[in-house]
């Protein structure tokens, strides 16, 4: 049995706490079944059940696995042992919620048999893989934001553990929420008609079929995050490649619904939209992981020396995911800029904006990097998101006030007249502002060497 | 066949210097905020105790962490068994024990249990893990308290169960942070011994304190580490247990006591008219012999003793000021 597993299930399924679980869910169902009767009653106090136990509180104990022992001091101890990422992954990942899923099993037990009794055993196979999928999610969502959270070497106090079990709880919801759209169960009990076909890439696909078969990737997706923070945590190097499939799955799974924009943007071709569809994504998960990953001048410098010394290999295993999401916003909103010439009608206006996008995602990650060679970079990151606010939200606002919003396009991507100029100016910004962080950087490299010697 | 020699070629990283365990080079680590250590070079002989001294925040720490693979170095090159801590941190990690200046125990688990653990995530088979347990358990003296929970032992006891978990697995090389931090003087001993019975059991030590006076008892050799970097810049032999030290003192002033200490054989550490700290052979027949010669060539020779300062001796020896 896998040692880090079997020392979870010691602490957590000790025979007192077994019993008392058993017995307050037989309880439970007990009483409810006095309430309601059997049937879509008890099953739903059984649902409410398996959420709270295994997604709230199973979240909880995820991201606690690794929170706890750095918090008790025996973090250093399980970082040098011999297991394996993927070992330690799932030893904590299923080990610290085992407790969890003893509870879950009993709620998902119940609800499986009415689900078989009313719907047939086919759609009760289709539940057991949601209930499932929805828990794992939950839980691996919340150990991979403790996980990153480790890495930036950040406290843990009970807001940083609460933080990591909401964004279990937020991941929860969305598959929720998206399921909620194709599920039999929900349809039937909200007498609403379940969406039964999903366009994607100019098909129409069953939608149980897809959103099972995406929410068990998204889970696998998850899960192999987990793995790959652990196993920067064993102090083992990651390549660049698996973020570079990531980026071409995700960009290829979201452009797909490009049908759901089709309606929106009716001068826009199937093309055009997919590309923007991808370029956004690619945005948001610049912005995400440039917030989320360490900024460290340390390993900016060990990077440049590596480039420097032409070790391009070795470089490349110190590459950032923000700066491969980086490189793929740009090249995917190059190639949106490109297509978009084959169209007249929207060829300048959307170029421009696309170009200004471009312009003020450099400028953004650029502050980003910026604030963490100022004093009092550990609050580096509040800082940069506090210019965005003060760029994305105040400036306007103040614009606004005074009447003055055709200055808008110095802030935020907006048509300009004429209409090159918002893209121009958006990249002049990132250009200052990416210069500053470089000289920064070196500035700072320069006086520590000084210090050294 | 006969004559021919048979030629093995090894990877460079698997290239181990006959003797050698640690071996670091020019090792430099950052902190966001400072650099911690500015270019530190040492070699550890295999099968010894070396001690890691220096004041607080000298970066003691941070170097023992760097030999664990815990910490990537910005710069350098930590080689511990003939592998790089940057290529196989896992390896390492495997062949390694370390015991932290503040570490934590499974509060709820048995003593048992602890060192089940210990021992299974450090690949021993689960056939040969209640051995290993018993092996570990009895070597720190903690055998009739296997059922015992962890959270229920004393403080002394505590530490002996983390080094039980830090050797379970048998490694080769065992580093530990103020292992005696808040010891009494019995268990202070009995780490002692313990350690002593490691390295003689075949493992390497390095032992970190600001605490000269608990190292005395069992390192062999030193390394001083002051403000991010080795002092002298190099490890010196504090201890040998065939050429140990000793603390001459005559009672009439002699200028020539250091020129005859050396015409005898002995290696003189420290010598003026009066004193002299010198490394001698334990064979009682030639310190005897010593001695007569002493006396024969008139010092008035009023005490020779095997030096129990041996490590504060060299350490404020290299460090040139003493509080």
């Amino acid at each position: 049995m896998n040692p880090e597993f079997e020392r979870n299930v010691w602490l957590e399924l000790t025979p007192r706490r077994v019993l008392m679980m058993a017995g307050l869910l037989a309880l439970t169902f007990f009483a409810a079944s006095l309430a309601g009767g059997l049937g879509w009653g008890l099953s739903s106090v059984a649902s409410l059940l398996y959420y709270f136990i295994v997604v709230v509180w199973g979240s909880r104990n995820a991201a606690m696995s690794v929170v706890g022992e750095i918090r008790d001091r025996t973090w250093d101890m399980q970082r040098l042992s011999s297991l394996g990422a993927g070992t330690m992954t799932w030893g904590k990942l299923f080990g610290a919620t085992s407790y969890n899923w003893f509870g879950g099993a009993l709620c998902l037990a119940l609800i499986m048999v009415n689900v078989a009794t009313q719907l047939g055993p086919v759609t009760a196979a289709i539940e057991f893989v949601y209930y499932l999928a929805i828990g794992v999610i939950a839980q691996a969502a919340s150990l991979l934001a403790s996980l990153i959270a480790v890495g930036r070497r950040q406290a843990h106090s009970r807001l940083d553990l609460f933080v990591y079990q909401a964004v279990g709880l937020v991941a929860a919801l969305v598959v929720y929420y998206v399921w909620s759209a194709a599920d039999p169960v929900a349809a039937m009990l909200s007498h609403k008609p379940a969406t039964d076909f999903i366009p994607w890439w100019g098909r129409s696909i069953d939608a149980r079929a897809f959103l099972l078969a995406s929410v068990a990737i998204f889970a696998s997706w998850t899960l192999l995050g987990c793995i790959r923070e652990m196993r920067l945590e064993l102090k083992m190097r990651n390549g660049p490649l698996v973020w570079l499939v990531f980026l071409v799955f995700i960009g290829l799974y979201v452009a797909g619904f490009d049908a759901f924009l089709s309606a929106d943007m009716k001068s826009w071709d199937a093309i055009s939209l997919r590309l923007l569809l991808a370029l956004t994504t690619y945005a948001i998960l610049t912005y995400l992981m440039v917030l989320l990953e360490p900024k460290d001048r340390v390993h900016y410098r060990w990077m440049a020396g590596q480039f420097g010394r032409r070790h391009f290999l070795t470089a490349l295993k110190g590459v950032q995911a923000w700066m491969m999401s980086y490189g793929a916003t740009l090249l995917v909103g190059g190639a949106l800029a490109l297509w978009l010439l084959h169209d007249a009608a929207t060829a300048m206006a959307g170029q421009a904006l696309v170009l200004a996008t471009l312009g003020f995602l450099t400028r953004d990650v650029s502050i980003f990097v910026l604030m963490q060679t100022l004093p009092g970079r550990r609050r580096g990151d509040l800082g940069a998101l506090a210019i965005l606010f003060a760029l994305y939200v105040l400036a306007p606002a103040i614009l606004n006030g005074l009447h003055a919003a055709s200055a808008m396009y110095l802030f935020f991507p907006q048509l300009a007249a004429p209409t090159w100029l918002g893209a121009a100016a958006a990249w002049i910004e990132g250009v200052i502002v990416l210069g500053l962080a470089v000289t920064r950087l070196a500035l700072v490299e320069r006086s520590g060497a000084k210090a050294a010697a | 066949m006969a004559g021919r020699d048979i030629v093995i070629f090894l990877p460079d990283r698997l290239r181990v210097e006959p003797g050698l365990m640690i071996e670091v080079e020019d090792l430099v680590y950052e902190y966001p905020t400072a650099r911690a250590l500015k270019g530190v070079s040492l070699r550890v002989p295999d099968r010894t105790i070396t001690a890691l001294v220096g004041p607080n925040g000298a970066g003691k720490t941070t170097l023992l962490r760097c030999l664990a693979a815990l910490e990537y170095p910005y710069s350098g090159r930590v080689r511990i068994d003939g592998r790089d801590t940057t290529q196989s941190p896992r390896e390492i990690h495997a062949r390694l024990g370390y015991l932290p200046d503040f570490y934590g125990l499974y509060d709820d688990l048995t003593v048992r249990r602890c060192l089940s653990y210990a021992a299974r995530s450090h690949g021993i088979a689960p056939g040969a893990t209640s051995a290993a347990v018993e092996k570990a358990a009895a070597r720190v003296g903690l055998a009739d308290r296997l059922e015992s929970k962890s959270g229920e032992l004393s403080r002394g006891l505590r530490q002996r169960l983390a080094i039980a978990q830090a050797i379970v697995h048998e490694p080769k090389v065992l580093l530990l942070d103020e292992p005696a931090a808040g010891l009494d003087p019995q268990a202070r001993r009995d780490l002692s011994r313990l350690l002593l019975a490691l390295r003689d059991g075949g493992m390497t030590l390095v032992v970190s304190s600001h605490i000269l006076a608990e190292l005395e008892d069992y390192c062999s050799e030193m390394v001083i580490i002051e403000n991010g970097l080795i002092a002298g810049g190099k490890a010196i032999k504090v201890r040998d247990d065939e050429r140990p030290r000793y603390m001459i003192e005559i009672a009439t002033k002699r200028s020539d006591l250091r020129e005859f200490l050396v015409g005898r054989g002995a290696d003189v550490i420290e010598a003026d008219q009066i004193h002299a700290l010198i490394v001698f052979t334990r064979n009682p027949g030639a310190r005897a012999k010593l001695i007569r010669e002493l006396v024969a060539a008139g010092f008035d020779l009023s005490s020779f003793g095997e030096s129990s300062k041996a490590l504060e001796d060299a350490y404020f020896a290299q460090v040139g000021r003493r509080p």
